[in-house]
Order: structure tokens, then C-alpha cells, then sequence
């Protein structure tokens, strides 16, 4: 039985939800789906979609959008918060190390052949020092829940996490649909998002920027998935949206083509992967990126947000070693627990992986977005053999977990309202110090039992209550 | 301000004004086609509709036979037609969805939802709708956009480049429906037979100039008159007089010193300081592919001065 947010195992409404309880039983029993349909159609209408990789229609499709909050208490907050900026700190220490003096791998604490044979590793950062020391500017960490205090981290989004103008936008609904349950309820605000971001954002400008600096958000394009995220994240900071061909790089600084001539830019926070940034030093036939950034970048004429380089350290490889950066860099205990993970490199843990594979969870290395893994528990024989034959071919390639019994929510589907999984992502923003807002992405795997809550997968999403006093 | 964000601007507002100017296009063809004896050829009365919006070869070519029902389906709906009504909404939301981090929220909420309503019509709901029922939403739709830009928006750079589109659209639209009766009409005509009444009457509905005719020149509807409201007269906001006030104060708050600002001037001094006998000298028809080779060069110019950079 897994743990649900609302109901312990007796039958009895935990704290955080006996007021939505009493409001919603007062309510009459059409209201959620009504107020769905509304939500649906003001979603669409705002045009807060997301475009389908390999649908040949270019559809934009909605997120589908759960009407039910998720609401965890202010000390179940507390130690999320703690244990996610930990996490962030550490990690950001971790790629400082790693792009200068290595005390980590000569400590031995991380194998060397793990982050230099790692494709996400880039000899370009060597030696480089970068404002503030900041790395990680924005990331999202994957926190999913097993139990009343039993939190584990699935993963840490260090590139270009998206998600958060959901984590807004949801907010901003559920205050449309039910204002009254907002007057029951005293949940903590997310709108400062945004300012925070900017604030961190500017304080990171480069040496050579004097005057005030200037900051843009920089996306592939309007065809990209996450393109609504980017625009909304640009209007929401008052900050050009800018895309590769609008910016070119001479002398050493970048700059933007605008309608009285070129404009200097200081900070990008950038929505687009390493590989894409500069033709002249990755990939050569990227026609997202800017010839010359990255010589630009190195010689202090601009920052990027995130740096480059992150991969290496969000990489599923490198997720093994977190708890002890924090040990080695922080000199803390972990506040948040890893999920006990199997490498398949390794010939004995191999073997029992492949012993328990209707049992476990095999994820690929470098996969994202639910894609390249197999959950044992609802896959078939066949799926099974061949992720099998898979794994033989590249051990290296995979890591193994358990099947986590993610916890669930309330969740409005086709016959009512049922359990469903969930996962939390919420977004740490490093800028002088690490700060996350109370609360972050819900993502809720929709079809009963399944426990892949990615959007691309049919997941949806919920507001994320995050409650400034627990009730008694 | 950047400037592929000024171009995307630019062209959402001018994709927007072509598809509230064809309706009006499409509505003097169908009060005409209606209009005249049914002993004429009341197909004809559609040709204008192809001749204005552009696509008469491609028409040709497609549907050969021309009536009512393929012109309306040609003009209206056809998606591969890229100056039909639904062509110019999805590019006016396209455009809009590139720089809606720029406009208010608004602006693109209305023309996302213009586009998703007119994406799910075709030919029998289009009927059932009614043809005038549909232009006149298309152009309230159009009103509404215009209308949250001007009640809402900061006046600056966006705001201009927005205006701009939508007024070089309007200059081009107007002259192209000034054109399709042009031969005859030539200063010092006074004989107007009764063919050239009731199209001069319709095109001036179709610009809801009616009224504004009867208050400024009273009287019997001439083909004279009618011009010198649609050319000369500033008051009138459809006018290419208007139009041009607009497109040099824009221009000049923009960039003074711009190639494209001193087009423009030159273009309006044309106009404002000129005389109608004077313009029409050669002939309404010269006149009119003068005016719109112009105000190609002049949208030309404003690419190279700001968009391209």
C-alpha cells in the first residue's frame, strides 16, 4: 500500500487536508469536474501548451491540470527546503572542484574515470573562474515520498530544469477557480519567483560588465517544447526573449541586434543545451546557438546561466556520490536521502539487478523525460528480456533502483476521485546564497498504478500548497 | 528593442488588418453579386475579391470556374491560399506567439482565441455561420485587438512597430480597393451611370465610410467624390491619407534620420500637399500602382532600416 497524502491507513484525514475535506464535502459533488473544464479551456486559451516531440502535426497539447492541491505541512516543507539547498550547495561546490583543483577525486571519494570519462564533462571549463562561483543558477530537484517522514532525492536537474511557469501558472489558477478555499487556508506564495531570479541573475553579471547589466532569457525557438516557459519567464522579469540569430559576439562581448542598433548583453540565462551554444566549439551544425559564446564566455564577457558544463554532475552516475559531497564540501549529514541505487558496471551488483528485474526500476545514465527505463512491476515478459539484452550489451550505460511506492494524492479522474502517484519537483536558485520558493511542481502520473508522472509520458500536474502554519 | 521581436510585431498587426480587410473585400463583392440584375453575370462580381487579395493565377489554376462558392472557399478558408482570411489569422497568432513575452497578455489571449475558432471552421459550418456573420466577427475580433493595444500597451517601440503594420496594411488594402473600378474614373467626370453608384456605394460601406460620405460631401454618391474621401480626406481613419499621417509620425518618432522615415515624408507630402485633379492627372489606374509600388518600397525600406539590423 503506498503512503497517501490525504488519508492515513486508518481511514482518518491527516491535518494538513481536514479543511479541504470539510470544504469540499460542503461543495456540491460536480464542482471539480466543472471547475476542470474551465481550467481546461483557460489553459488553452492562454495558450499555455507544450509542443510533442515526433508529432508530425506540431500539435501544442495542455499539460493536463489536476484541480485537487497537493498540500504539505510547514515542517514537512522545512525539511525539504533544507535538504534540497544542501543538496544544490554541495553540488555547486562539487563542479567548482571538479573545473579546478579536484580535491575530490584525489581524496578519492569520486573515481576519476566517472566524471573525466563522462560526456557531460567539459575540459572547456578547466581553470575557468566564473561570477560568484555560481554554477547552478536554477535547479530542480526530484524529491518523491514513500512514507510520512521518508523522503528520497530521484534526481538533481542541473542544466535547464523547466517546469517552474507551471508551479506559477497553477497557482494563479487554483486562485481563480476556488477563491474561497484560499480564505481557509493560509498558503505560502510563489509569485517571487521571478524577482528572485532576476535578482540572482543580475548580481552574476560578468567583470566586464560596468553599467547596469543587462539580462536575457534565450530559447531555441518557438517550436521548442518548453517555449511558453521561456516567454513566460522573460515577460515575468521584464527581460528580452532572445534567440541564437539574434545575438552575435565581436571582440570578446555578445551583443543583440535590436531596432537601433547592437546592444550589449551581459547575463544569459540560456534554454538551450551545451551542445547547441556555439557552433564554433560543440556542435558544429547547431544553428540554435552563437558562434563565438563560448570564447566569449571564457574570456569574461558574459555569464551563462546555467554554466556550462552542469551535466557532469546531475549525470545518474554521479547521483551515487551526492551524499558524500555534502560530507566532503559542506562537512553536513545529509538532510535528504538518495534512493539506494545499483551500478551495473559492477559485476555483483549486476548480477543481482538482473536477477530482480520484474522487481526493480533500470534507468539509463544520461536519460531524461520517463524515456530509456524500464519499471519492472508493469512491464511485460518482453519488455523485460529486451531492456535485459540491453543492459548486457552496455552495463555502464544503466543504474538500477527499487521500485519506489511513490506516495499519492487525491486526484480527480473519469470516475471520481481517486489515489494517484506523484512526484515534487521544487526549484533551488543559487545566487549569493541558495533559496528555493515554498513549493514547486507536482507532476501526477494519471493512469491508476502507474508511477511515470513525466508529461511526455501522460502525466499532469497539481498546485503545490506548501502551508505557513501546520494546523493543530 | 530587438529587432526580429519589431518584425514579428509588424507582421502579427499587418496579418491581422488583411484579414479584416479582405472581409471588407469580400462583403462588396457579396452586396454587388446580390445587387445586380440575376440576367448579369454575377460570378464577375467575385473577381475583385481575387484581383485585391492577390492568388488570381493560383486560383485559376486550382479551381478554374469561378463562383460565389470557390471564391468565398478560396478567400476564406483555404489554408494553402497564404492570403486567405484563415492564413492571415494563423500568421497574425503565429507572430503573436513569437513576441508574446512583449504584447500584453491580453493580445495574445485574443488572437490565440481568434485563431483556435477559426481553425475549426470549414465550408458547412461557414454556411451555416453565414458569410456576414463570420466577416463581421472576423472584424470584431480585428477592433478587439486594436482596441486592447490601445488601451493597454506602454506607448513605446512595441506600440509603434504594431501601428506601423497595421497602417502600411490598411494604405495597401485601401489603394488595391480603390483600384478595382479604376478605369473612368478621371478628373472633371460628372456623367456616373447607375453601375458605378452602387459599386462606389459598396466599397464605401465596406470601409464603414457610408455615413462618413454623406456628412462630408453630402449628396449623390460620384466616383470623384468617393476617391477624394478614400485618398484625401485625413479625417476619414481609412484613407491613404490617414494612413499616411500615421505611418510618418510613427516613423519619425522612431528614427528621424532613417532612409524609411524620409520615404515616408515624401510619400505623405505627395498627398497632403497635393491635389486630387493633380494625382489623378494620368488616370485613377496609374495613380493607385503608383501609390502601392510605393508603399512596397517604403515597407522595404523599413525591413532594411530596422528588422534586419
Amino acid at each position: 500500500m503506498a503512503f497517501d497524502e490525504m488519508k492515513s491507513a486508518d481511514g482518518g484525514v491527516r491535518p494538513a487536508f481536514r479543511a479541504y475535506e470539510d470544504w469540499l464535502l460542503s461543495m456540491p459533488p460536480d464542482l471539480l469536474p466543472r471547475k476542470n473544464e474551465q481550467a481546461d479551456a483557460l489553459f488553452r486559451r492562454l495558450g499555455i501548451t507544450f509542443a510533442v516531440y515526433g508529432d508530425q502535426e506540431g500539435t501544442e497539447r495542455l499539460i493536463p491540470f489536476d484541480p485537487i492541491p497537493r498540500i504539505l505541512a510547514a515542517r514537512e516543507w522545512k525539511r525539504l527546503s533544507d535538504g534540497c539547498c544542501q543538496r544544490v550547495r554541495a553540488l555547486n561546490a562539487f563542479l567548482k572542484d571538479l573545473y579546478h583543483d579536484q580535491e575530490i577525486i584525489n581524496a578519492g571519494v569520486i573515481p576519476a574515470e566517472r566524471v573525466f570519462g563522462n560526456g557531460l564533462y567539459r575540459p572547456e571549463m578547466n581553470g575557468l573562474s566564473v561570477a560568484r562561483d555560481v554554477y547552478i543558477h536554477i535547479a530542480g530537484i526530484d524529491v518523491v515520498r514513500t512514507g510520512e517522514d521518508e523522503f528520497f532525492v530521484l534526481e538533481d536537474n542541473l542544466r535547464s530544469p523547466s517546469g517552474v511557469s507551471y508551479m506559477l501558472e497553477n497557482r494563479a489558477m487554483m486562485m481563480r477557480l476556488f477563491p474561497d478555499l484560499f480564505t481557509r487556508y493560509s498558503v505560502a506564495a510563489v509569485d517571487s519567483y521571478p524577482d528572485q531570479l532576476l535578482r540572482n541573475l543580475r548580481a552574476v553579471a560578468p567583470a566586464a560588465c560596468t553599467g547596469e547589466p543587462t539580462v536575457v532569457v534565450m530559447t531555441p525557438g518557438y517550436y521548442n517544447s518548453a517555449y511558453f516557459e521561456h516567454a513566460f519567464l522573460a515577460e515575468q522579469m521584464g527581460v528580452e526573449l532572445v534567440e541564437g540569430r539574434d545575438l552575435f559576439v565581436e571582440d570578446g562581448l555578445v551583443y543583440m541586434r535590436t531596432t537601433q542598433g547592437p546592444k550589449r548583453v551581459d547575463v544569459i540565462y540560456r534554454r538551450i543545451d551545451d551542445d547547441f551554444l556555439d557552433p564554433a566549439a560543440f556542435n558544429p551544425h547547431s544553428s540554435l546557438g552563437v558562434r563565438g559564446l563560448l570564447e566569449a564566455y571564457r574570456s569574461g564577457g558574459v555569464t551563462l546561466a546555467n554554466a556550462i558544463g552542469t551535466g557532469v554532475a546531475d549525470d545518474k552516475a554521479t547521483y551515487i556520490h551526492v551524499p558524500d559531497m555534502v560530507r566532503f564540501y559542506l562537512g553536513e549529514e545529509p538532510i535528504l536521502s538518495n534512493v539506494p541505487t545499483w551500478r551495473l558496471e559492477r559485476e555483483d551488483e549486476r548480477k543481482y539487478v538482473l536477477e530482480r528485474l520484474p522487481e526493480l526500476v533500470v534507468k539509463e545514465v544520461q536519460g531524461a523525460g520517463g524515456y530509456g527505463m524500464l519499471v519492472g512491476p508493469t512491464s511485460t515478459k518482453a519488455e523485460i528480456e529486451d531492456f535485459r539484452a540491453r543492459i548486457l550489451a552496455n552495463p555502464a550505460n544503466y543504474i538500477a533502483q527499487p521500485t519506489l511506492s511513490l506516495s499519492t494524492v487525491p486526484t480527480l479522474v473519469d470516475k471520481g476521485i481517486a489515489p494517484r502517484h506523484v512526484d515534487l519537483r521544487p526549484y533551488v536558485l543559487m545566487g549569493e546564497t541558495a533559496t528555493l520558493v515554498p513549493g514547486g511542481l507536482t507532476r501526477v502520473a494519471l493512469r491508476e498504478g502507474s508511477l511515470v508522472v513525466n508529461s511526455s509520458q501522460g502525466g499532469g500536474t497539481k498546485d503545490t500548497w506548501v502551508l505557513e502554519n501546520d494546523p493543530c | 528593442m530587438l529587432s526580429r521581436t519589431a518584425d514579428h510585431l509588424y507582421w502579427m498587426s499587418r496579418y491581422m488588418e488583411r484579414a479584416e480587410n479582405i472581409t471588407r473585400f469580400v462583403e462588396v463583392a457579396n452586396r454587388l453579386s446580390l445587387s445586380v440584375p440575376s440576367t448579369r453575370d454575377r460570378a464577375a462580381c467575385w473577381q475583385p475579391v481575387l484581383t485585391i487579395a492577390g492568388g488570381e493565377d493560383d486560383f485559376a489554376a486550382r479551381h478554374g470556374e469561378r463562383s460565389a462558392v470557390s471564391v468565398i472557399e478560396y478567400a476564406v478558408l483555404d489554408p494553402t491560399n497564404p492570403s486567405s482570411i484563415y492564413s492571415s489569422l494563423r500568421a497574425a497568432r503565429e507572430n503573436a506567439h513569437a513576441v508574446r513575452s512583449v504584447i500584453p497578455v491580453e493580445t495574445w489571449e485574443s488572437l490565440n482565441g481568434t485563431w483556435l475558432e477559426a481553425r475549426g471552421l470549414d465550408g458547412p459550418r461557414l454556411r451555416e455561420q453565414g458569410l456576414i456573420a463570420f466577416c463581421e466577427w472576423v472584424r470584431e475580433r480585428s477592433h478587439q485587438f486594436r482596441g486592447i493595444t490601445y488601451g493597454t500597451m506602454l506607448r513605446d517601440e512595441a506600440d509603434y512597430f504594431i501601428r506601423l503594420g497595421t497602417f502600411l496594411e490598411r494604405a495597401d488594402n485601401t489603394a488595391r480597393l480603390l483600384g478595382v473600378r479604376a478605369t473612368g474614373v478621371a478628373p472633371g467626370q460628372t456623367d456616373v451611370d447607375a453601375d458605378d453608384q452602387l459599386h462606389w456605394a459598396a466599397v464605401l460601406r465596406s470601409v464603414s465610410a457610408f455615413r462618413a460620405f454623406r456628412t462630408v460631401h453630402g449628396g449623390d454618391i460620384t466616383p470623384l467624390r468617393a476617391v477624394d474621401l478614400l485618398v484625401m480626406r485625413a479625417a476619414l481613419p481609412r484613407s491613404l491619407h490617414s494612413c499616411l499621417n500615421q505611418v510618418r509620425d510613427i516613423l519619425e518618432r522612431l528614427n528621424p534620420q532613417a532612409e524609411c522615415t524620409r520615404l515616408a515624408g515624401a510619400a505623405h507630402a505627395h498627398i497632403h500637399y497635393g491635389r486630387l485633379d493633380h494625382l489623378l492627372s494620368r488616370g485613377l489606374g496609374p495613380f493607385i500602382d503608383d501609390f502601392i509600388d510605393a508603399n512596397n518600397t517604403l515597407a522595404g525600406q523599413i525591413h532594411k532600416d530596422f528588422l534586419l539590423s
